[in-house]
């Protein structure tokens, strides 16, 4: 009897303990998304100028797409339906877009079960931010056979195995430069530690991230700062946000978090500023303006960078619509004119061993002189 | 015994009226669900949960529960993950996660069976142990790089169009269906839900049933959990949480007795079928995720309330003796 007890009581510990979290709470909320002035839509970048001239959409055609996010219920990707949207009244498709994903906790099972689904559904084109690393080619592979094209917005898939396209927001490796950059402003002149504060190991576009920063911290110039440390939060805020707090707790000469995630970035700048530790350690990374507002007047996050989602999703459809409807083919040096955003070339995607992009660009750096503006 | 032998044909056959329905609006709302590549994908997308599902079948039939297998599968794909990426044969890789697949059930079934701890408490430990000792092998990492044979294991299809879980569940079906209604094994089992001091007295070896019961359920979890592996082709820390509930879900919608010793094997295939369709059907509608399994529950509540309401209404207007939980399955063994 005394056994049972002991063990019934071990288990409990184990669960409370297990289950115990300090009162992690949500990021700041937020107001609701005004684009982020329609940025100067940059025209197609490098493109040998062919003489053949871009390809133009012809508009009311019938096709059926669908935009899968990694997940729903974050600001990012509600822009980029809206972006997606407004491309879909341009283009009068009669087919009404879905807009569809997992939750975070079940991304990868979702998107793959999703993915699975689509040809069945009779969809002509997956738009997908990837969350499910090399697991989702099978499916997409799948898909392509069985005449769904599958075209990469946000996060590719890194084989680029069943993908037709990337649109790309920037270039990947300038993303591991600026974090460089930014990691090397906020350690000061005298540099310091910082960990990097990731979304999921799964994610294609933070691990090339992640890679493209520790590339750029090669460089002697960032020789000041080290990277110590990298974790992941899942894009799930209170997760995010007792990782923050252990980094801090595991490296006590730590002086900034870069979270390349906006729901991580978020987080972290909370719990440094719930810690009071924000002379202490500064968070920067990629961020919402109107999430991020409040940490960057305060001092808890300087700055940060971030690039349009909804100019994303307006480019990601266009470039759906044009490669289902047959105008282009998805091949190497093709032209195309994206509706405002100007004319666009498919390259190869320098930032991966395969794999084709659309490269969108560029993102821009807020602080405390331009948040505001940019988050009403 | 014989309303109970009423109830539960008439449990099978209002599965079966469900899963009719829902296959017949499925086919009317989606055209491409009765396609053979989207049957096939709908078993593939859930196979692995299956599988456990005709084990688990056993377990609550003998009056217990394993809350553990979800861990077990986590534990045996992040094994052979770490394994492979480090260098060791993935077939090696394999074999030592079935065996600790198998350890970890004959752990659960030494505190049941032989100490006599109670299998809620600890397989709720081993949920918590195994899973802890998955992420403690394995980080807060993806790995993968598994190498091409094993993946295609898991995504290519090798007979026909079907992929090798596939044939292992269609292999199993068939296995559990005979063990359970015909072998003396089979019997054990539902003598142990029923009184496990009857049981005993009948010089049944209740310790060896519950033993191998257990290690069995380790087995196929671990078995599942590699199959996952090689169709995901990476694996974290968070591989297959949260289906322990799932599993448990159809085998109690297959009308099996939660206090064990009643219950049947086909009962359990129409709920696997059932609950396969229905999430395909409602996949195919881009109903998701908390949604699907917000009808599911509500599926399994109705479940256990109609023929329990029927019961009872019965028993009230006195035409018939309410259908009572203490005198199970004993029609199964004769």
């Amino acid at each position: 009897m005394n056994v049972r007890l002991a063990i019934a009581l071990l288990g409990t510990i184990a669960i409370l303990t297990g289950c115990s979290s300090p009162g992690a709470a949500s990021p700041a909320a937020s107001v609701a998304a005004s684009t982020p002035a329609a940025s100067a839509s940059e025209p197609a970048p490098s493109a040998s100028a062919a003489a053949g001239g871009a390809v133009k959409a012809t508009p009311g055609q019938s096709v059926k797409m669908m935009l899968l996010p990694k997940f729903l219920g974050i600001l990012p990707f509600d822009q980029a339906n809206k972006g997606a949207e407004e491309a879909a009244t341009e283009l009068a498709n009669p087919e009404k877009l879905s807009f569809v994903g997992p939750t975070a906790e079940n991304s990868v099972q979702g998107q793959i079960e999703f993915m699975t689904n689509a040809p069945t559904q009779g969809l002509k084109v997956v738009m997908l931010s990837n969350n499910a690393g090399d697991q989702i080619a099978p499916a997409a592979e799948a898909a392509q056979t069985a005449g769904t094209k599958v075209v990469t917005w946000d996060s590719p898939i890194p084989s680029a195995k069943g993908e037709s396209l990337f649109v790309a927001q920037v270039d990947f490796d300038s993303i591991g430069v600026v974090m460089a950059d930014m990691a090397l402003d906020l350690t000061g002149s005298d540099g310091g530690e910082f960990a990097v504060l990731s979304a999921s190991p799964d994610a294609a576009n933070q691990n090339a991230w992640i890679a493209a920063l520790e590339k750029a911290l090669k460089d002697p110039k960032y020789a000041a700062v080290k990277l110590v440390d990298t974790v992941y939060g899942d894009d799930v805020s209170e997760k995010s946000y007792n990782q923050a707090l252990a980094l801090v707790d595991k490296h006590p000469k730590l002086e900034a978090i870069m979270a390349p995630t906006t729901v991580g970035i978020a987080a972290a700048a909370k719990a440094m500023q719930d810690e009071k530790l924000c002379d202490k350690v500064k968070v920067s990374g990629l961020g919402l303006p109107s999430e991020m507002v409040s940490y960057t007047l305060n001092g808890c996050a300087p700055e940060f960078a971030l690039w349009s989602f909804v100019d994303l999703g307006y480019l990601t459809y266009y470039t759906s619509y044009l490669l289902a409807t047959g105008a282009i083919q998805g091949t190497e040096g093709e032209q195309f004119t994206g509706g405002r955003m100007g004319d666009y070339t498919i390259e190869k995607d320098p930032t991966r061993d395969a794999g084709l992009r659309v490269l969108m660009g560029p993102f821009t750096v807020y602080n405390k002189d331009n948040v505001e503006a940019a988050a009403k | 015994m014989r309303d109970l032998g009423l109830r539960l044909r008439s449990w099978e056959g209002m599965l079966l009226a469900i899963l009719v329905v829902v296959v017949a609006l499925n086919a009317l709302a989606a055209p491409g669900y009765l396609t053979v590549q989207n049957q096939i994908n709908l078993f593939e997308l859930s196979v692995e949960k299956a599988i456990v599902v005709l084990v688990m079948t056993f377990v609550i039939i003998s009056g217990e529960i394993d809350l553990s297998v979800a861990s077990v599968m986590g534990l045996a794909a992040v094994v052979v993950a770490v394994l492979s990426s480090q260098g060791v044969p993935t077939e090696v890789a394999i074999v030592v996660a079935l065996g600790v697949g198998s350890l970890c059930g004959l752990a659960n079934g030494f505190w049941v069976a032989i100490v006599g701890l109670p299998s809620l408490a600890v397989t709720l430990a081993g949920l918590i142990g195994y899973r802890g000792l998955a992420r403690v092998l394995i980080e807060d990492r993806s790995v993968g790089g598994f190498p091409d044979w094993f993946e295609s294991l898991g995504q290519q299809p090798i007979l026909g169009p079907l992929p090798l879980a596939l044939i292992i569940f269609a292999v199993m079906v068939v296995g559990a269906t005979i063990i359970l209604s015909r072998s003396g094994f089979g019997r054990y089992v539902y003598v142990l839900g029923s009184n496990i001091q009857v049981a005993r007295f009948s010089g049944v070896r209740t310790s060896r049933v519950r033993l191998t019961i257990f290690t069995a359920s380790g087995f196929v979890a671990a078995l599942s959990g590699v199959l996952l592996a090689a169709r995901l082709g990476a694996v974290r820390g968070s591989t297959a949480e949260g289906f322990e509930l799932d599993i448990i879900t159809m085998v109690l919608l297959g009308g099996v007795s939660i206090f064990g010793g009643r219950g049947t094997m086909p009962g359990v295939i129409l709920s696997i079928l059932l609950i396969l369709n229905l999430r395909n059907g409602l996949g195919l509608a881009n109903v998701t995720g908390n949604t699907q399994t917000g009808v599911i529950g509500v599926l399994l509540i109705l479940s256990v309330l109609i023929p329990n309401l029927v019961g009872m209404a019965r028993s009230r207007f006195g035409r018939e003796e309410a259908v009572t939980l203490t005198s199970p399955g004993m029609t199964q063994i004769d």
